[in-house]
């Protein structure tokens, strides 16, 4: 199986960490990744605000490229998968000049949404080697990848279930909460702290009211801004995990020396007192 | 309660259908039901609430929308759109009004949002892909940008942010490039305007 790979930006930088990780479990699980080859950005939230033609030219080069791959596209960012879905509904209705060939007719795939197809799911079942028995938490989800659900194709967007199975199926115990699709307000940092603290606080708060001892995500945005917003000083930090890093321990017997020094909230404890470590 | 009593201008319903045919947006289907605002996770930092925002569309009350915080604070995350009973797309017309905004001669509300925006897109075409590093120092020079870090104390804040970062791995400070820039930037170039301000 071969499928073509748009990392985005974030990728390269704050979450490089999370592009191990995916290309580690892909291996593992033998699904060919091919990096599109010459990516640029997809514009982000920059584009849309701006302009809408820009929202829709950025991505735009990425489906062409892609297409010219022939292959599907697996995007590992929520906001990056958003704004390529949404390019694509665009150009389907025709309203802009572009400049590249594209039809827009190449699946998109938010990586949960791949992951959790039920002969993937059958396939990292398989190659668990070492559940994460006792290790409780809650899946978050964010906004960009489930609203609205008619460009996203979420319909589940109430209480959507993909992080929760593939937690599920590296044996974590998920637990339900109701701050799943909550924005984090990731991106109004750079002009309002104060909002963005507002919206971090809260979803940390209620992670930690639900019982969870850690949040598993899929969004660069969500990990860095739910990540950083913890102080070295937290008595009981709570770590936030990318999926691909929660399947990727369960692949193996013991953890890298390296795979979680990227984090803030340094889950080596936790993980530790599992005896997952 | 308000006194002041404000009529449809002599416009008449102009402003409405053009924010409709330009969004395709449902706005006179919209019956006040507030549910977008009680959904809205953010409509208690914005002075005018997302269903008034509606409601101010369909009366042309264009001066007072561009110039509003909420087109600013607005973080797109759909709720509003998702839960609205009659399909009114109410995060798309708060986009398009500050896509308006973003091009008119109106001071925004929240200066520092629209100016990141902006250094975003200058960052994408100069390198084609956007790195934080560079992205951050960017938009730190802006006019204005620093000294209002400073004042709140988001400045110090931020620069322990900026070496814990470092520390962990999670700053490159060599931004990588992609091919793409040259057509990024001619595009960019035919929509004069969106940078300029």
């Amino acid at each position: 199986m071969k499928i073509s790979f748009y990392p985005g930006c974030s990728l390269e930088g704050m979450a490089n960490d999370y592009a191990r990780s995916i290309v580690s479990v892909f291996s593992d699980m033998e699904i060919d990744l091919v990096e599109i080859k010459d990516w640029s950005c997809c514009g982000a939230t920059a584009a849309h605000s701006l302009s809408e033609y820009l929202s829709v030219v950025f991505p735009a080069r990425n489906l062409s490229l892609a297409e010219e791959m022939g292959l599907d596209i697996v995007s590992p960012c929520a906001n990056c998968f958003k704004r390529l879905k949404y390019s694509q509904h665009m150009i389907k209705k025709g309203l802009y000049d572009i400049p590249w060939k594209v039809q827009g007719d190449n699946t998109v795939y938010e990586i949960t949404r791949f992951l959790s197809q039920p002969e993937m799911l059958a396939r990292v079942q398989k190659r668990v080697l070492r559940p994460l028995k006792g290790l409780r938490v809650v899946s978050y989800y964010g906004c960009q990848m489930v609203r609205p659900p008619k460009i996203t194709g979420f319909f589940d967007y109430e209480n959507p279930q993909s992080l929760d199975k593939l937690a599920a199926a590296a044996g974590a115990e998920v637990i339900d909460w109701s701050y799943k699709t909550t924005c984090c307000g990731a991106g109004i940092g750079m002009g309002r702290k104060d909002i963005q603290r507002h919206l971090t606080g809260r979803i940390l708060e209620k992670a930690k009211q639900s019982g969870a001892e850690a949040v598993v995500v899929s969004c660069p945005l969500c990990q860095t801004n739910l990540d950083t917003a913890q102080s070295e000083k937290d008595e009981r930090p709570l770590p936030v995990f990318y999926i691909t890093e929660l399947i990727r321990l369960a692949f193996t017997e013991h953890a890298g020396s390296g795979w979680f020094r990227s984090h803030f909230a340094d889950p080596s404890m936790l993980l530790d007192e599992k005896g997952i470590l | 309660m308000n006194a002041e009593r404000h009529i449809i201008g002599e416009r008449g319903n102009h402003f409405l259908n053009r924010v409709e045919g330009d969004t395709g947006a449902n706005i006179s289907a919209c019956y006040q039901c507030e549910r977008c605002t009680n959904a809205c996770p953010v409509s208690i930092f914005m002075d005018i609430k997302p269903h008034q925002v509606i409601r101010y569309v369909q009366m042309g009350r264009r001066d007072e929308l561009l110039k509003s915080s909420t087109i600013w604070v607005c973080l797109s995350c759909e709720t509003c759109t998702t839960y609205c009973p009659n399909e009114v797309g109410v995060a798309e017309v708060i986009n398009h009004l500050r896509n308006l905004a973003a091009k008119s001669s109106v001071e925004p509300a929240e200066r520092p949002l629209a100016v990141f925006h902006r250094t975003f897109l200058e960052e994408l075409q100069r390198f084609g892909r956007v790195n934080e590093f560079w992205m951050i120092n960017s938009f730190n020079l802006k006019p204005g940008i620093l000294k209002e870090k400073w004042k709140s104390g988001v400045l110090k804040e931020e620069m322990l942010l900026g070496i814990r970062l470092f520390k962990k791995g999670r700053l490159h400070l060599l931004p990588s490039k992609s091919k793409g820039i040259k057509r990024i930037r001619k595009i960019m170039k035919q929509n004069e305007g969106i940078l300029d301000r």
